[in-house]
């Protein structure tokens, strides 16, 4: 029985979990093009369908599968007066936690950790809740986001409705 | 509700309102329930969601909790989901595989054909209730087509063909794009909307809000160096670059427009799409193949089944109130069987920047449709929606809004009784003649 990687890893939880508060406060505050540079340029951002959490969303109809330019895209869009679900901009408050280093090679650092994101926008609160599933490159004295998956904890958007900010 | 009166339909000015009381009013929503949901063909699902014997994807249609699934002979059924007994679920899975379905709360269980096989305690009972009851009840009528399955809780509705009419090409229009058939791709969009539901069945149909809501949308395509929609050159058909809306009788309707650019489609992705259009060609003629790939389409089948057929992304949707001020929706990607993966990447890609409650471009539409259900709070002092855009021009264009009024006319004649004459002549821009023979 392990439940723990046998090659103990190099890289420090509180190392990762510095890395992952840092973007979340980056969401938060709405610094979206300093969020964007923390990934590589071969990167992914997904959120499968809440009924196939485990599916690819590159093979099936999934809510989000950006590569870079769709991620670049989605950041000039979010930032505009003109995304009207998000104008003005809704408040979000996301909690990451349950952090935990699954594998660790030369070149990259799979991580897993939890959130909860509660959303205010229009006189209405939203929970979206969740694990995401990372895979970090280490850069300089921190990382880069090459992978990252967001698997909704939901039967369906209901009563949220929509995903209209970065998860 | 006092006023009876749902639409003004004013030929003379080519006015056409909907009174805000249809968006609001509960008492509205259960006559909807009796005289729409209860009496019309409603979708329910494709048959490639369930490929094999004793698949089961579990729906809510018009509000029925039904299991849509295949029985042990590979027949296609659809099941009321409650037991006879007490009326609890029989199936609390959202899909799966099942040959017997038991209930959960006292054990009765029915085979996925129906039947009540066994009831425990069944020696207790005097009267078999196996023999009584027989077993799961069905839809009053259950057909389908092209592989998309309906149901009618009425039995003296007319039959799904007839319901469909002329319509039904553009389902054809969608379900041809492959000679091996198309398929719905594993993945649902499940979301609710506070808004009420004919508000998304005349947004599905908007060619009008295109330009003012999907904005960054088209900013977005420019910069990825495809034509936005309705701001091409080209004809197709005889559909010119403004595109066009027609209706047809029973509340269905499309508006349909040239295609233009796709968006970051490599070179195999170009060629599949050409070897498709090619098959097509042989098969059905070009100027059929024209319609199929050279023009996109928004359809809506009465009441709420909307086909999107963008020709880089295939998609359908449909949505039942959950009250007068609340829907929920659930929505597929269509793709044609027998392509390449990287051809089913870049469509899944391509569609999901637009559609979706994460995509770029769909929740600016929930953002509307919720703005406008806050703004009929006012409707004692503004008591009247404008669907006037386009009435009285011999050929609407795609931004004008003859589908909705096409869609409400049928909406008030179920509910009020009032039959109103169409504007027009439906219109089907290719040859379907050649293709029937
Ligand atoms: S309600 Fe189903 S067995 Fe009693
Ligand atoms: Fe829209």
């Amino acid at each position: 029985m392990t439940s723990v990687s046998e090659t103990p890893s190099i890289t420090t939880r509180s190392a990762i979990e510095e890395f992952l508060f840092h973007e979340a406060g980056l969401i938060d505050r709405w610094r979206l093009e300093e969020w964007l540079d923390l990934f590589t340029l071969d990167c992914t951002y997904e959120v499968p369908a809440t009924d196939h959490p485990d599916a690819d969303p590159g093979l099936t109809w999934s809510l989000i599968h950006d590569g870079r330019t769709m991620l670049e895209q989605r950041v000039i869009r979010l930032k505009k007066p003109e995304a009207h679900a998000e104008f003005p901009h809704s408040q979000t408050s996301r909690i990451v936690g349950n952090v935990q280093i699954l594998d660790e090679t030369d070149e990259s650092i799979s991580v897993t950790a939890n959130f909860i994101i509660h959303r205010a926008k229009a006189g209405k609160f939203d929970t979206y809740v969740g694990r995401y599933e990372y895979e970090l490159v280490p850069r300089n004295s921190s990382f880069l986001i090459r992978r990252k998956r967001a698997v909704l904890a939901h039967d369906m958007l209901d009563p949220q409705g929509k995903i209209s900010f970065i998860i | 509700m006092t006023a009876e009166q749902f639409i003004i339909d004013d030929r003379e000015n080519n006015l056409f309102r909907v009174n805000r009381e249809a968006f609001t009013s509960e008492d509205v929503l259960q006559r909807e329930r009796k005289e729409i949901f209860g009496k019309t063909w409603l979708y329910v699902g494709h048959e490639s969601e369930i490929p094999g014997k004793n698949d089961f994807q579990t729906r809510d249609v018009g509000g029925r909790p039904v299991i849509f699934n295949r029985d042990r002979h590979g027949d296609v059924r659809v099941l009321l989901n409650t037991c006879l007994h007490r009326g609890s679920s029989v199936c609390r899975h959202s899909s799966g595989n099942a040959k017997i379905f038991t209930c959960f709360y006292h054990g009765w269980a029915y085979r996925n054909s129906g039947e009540l096989v066994n009831v425990p305690g069944n020696e207790d009972y005097k009267s078999e209730p196996a023999a009584v009851y027989k077993g799961l009840q069905s839809p009053a009528q259950v057909d389908s087509y092209r592989g998309l399955y309906f149901v009618n809780f009425d039995p003296d509705a007319p039959d799904l063909l007839t319901f469909l009419g002329e319509a039904r090409y553009f389902i054809d229009l969608a379900a041809d794009q492959s000679p091996e058939g198309v398929a719905i791709l594993e993945g649902t969009h499940k979301y609710s909307l506070k808004a009420n539901w004919k508000l998304l069945v005349e947004n599905s149909i908007d060619g009008y809000h295109a330009k003012s809501v999907h904005h960054t949308h088209f900013e977005m395509m420019m910069e990825l160096g495809a034509t936005p929609p309705m701001l091409g050159k080209d004809t197709v058909n005889g559909i010119a670059p403004a595109g066009m809306g027609t209706e047809f009788p029973n509340g269905h309707a499309t508006l349909m427009y040239p295609a233009n650019g796709l968006p970051l489609a490599t070179d195999s992705v170009k060629q599949t799409l050409a070897g498709l259009r090619a098959q097509a060609e042989q098969a059905f003629g070009e100027n059929y193949a024209n319609a199929m790939f050279g023009l996109a389409r928004n359809s809506v089948f009465f009441p709420s089944l909307i086909l999107i057929d963008l020709s880089f992304g295939l998609t359908l949707r449909t949505f039942y109130p959950v009250s007068a001020s609340e829907t929920l929706v659930t929505g597929w990607q269509i793709i044609p069987k027998g392509v390449d993966e990287e051809f089913v990447k870049y469509r899944i890609d391509n569609a999901l920047t637009f559609w979706g409650p994460a995509g770029l471009a769909t929740p600016d539409d929930v953002e509307a449709l919720e703005q406008a259900q806050k703004g009929f709070g006012a409707r004692g002092e503004v008591g009247w929606s404008d669907v006037s855009k386009g009435m009285g021009k011999p050929v609407p264009a795609a931004n004008d809004e003859l589908q909705m009024r096409s869609w409400w006319r049928e909406w008030n004649r179920r509910i009020t009784g009032e039959q109103l004459p169409t504007e027009g002549t439906s219109f089907v821009p290719f040859d379907k003649q050649g293709v029937d023979a």
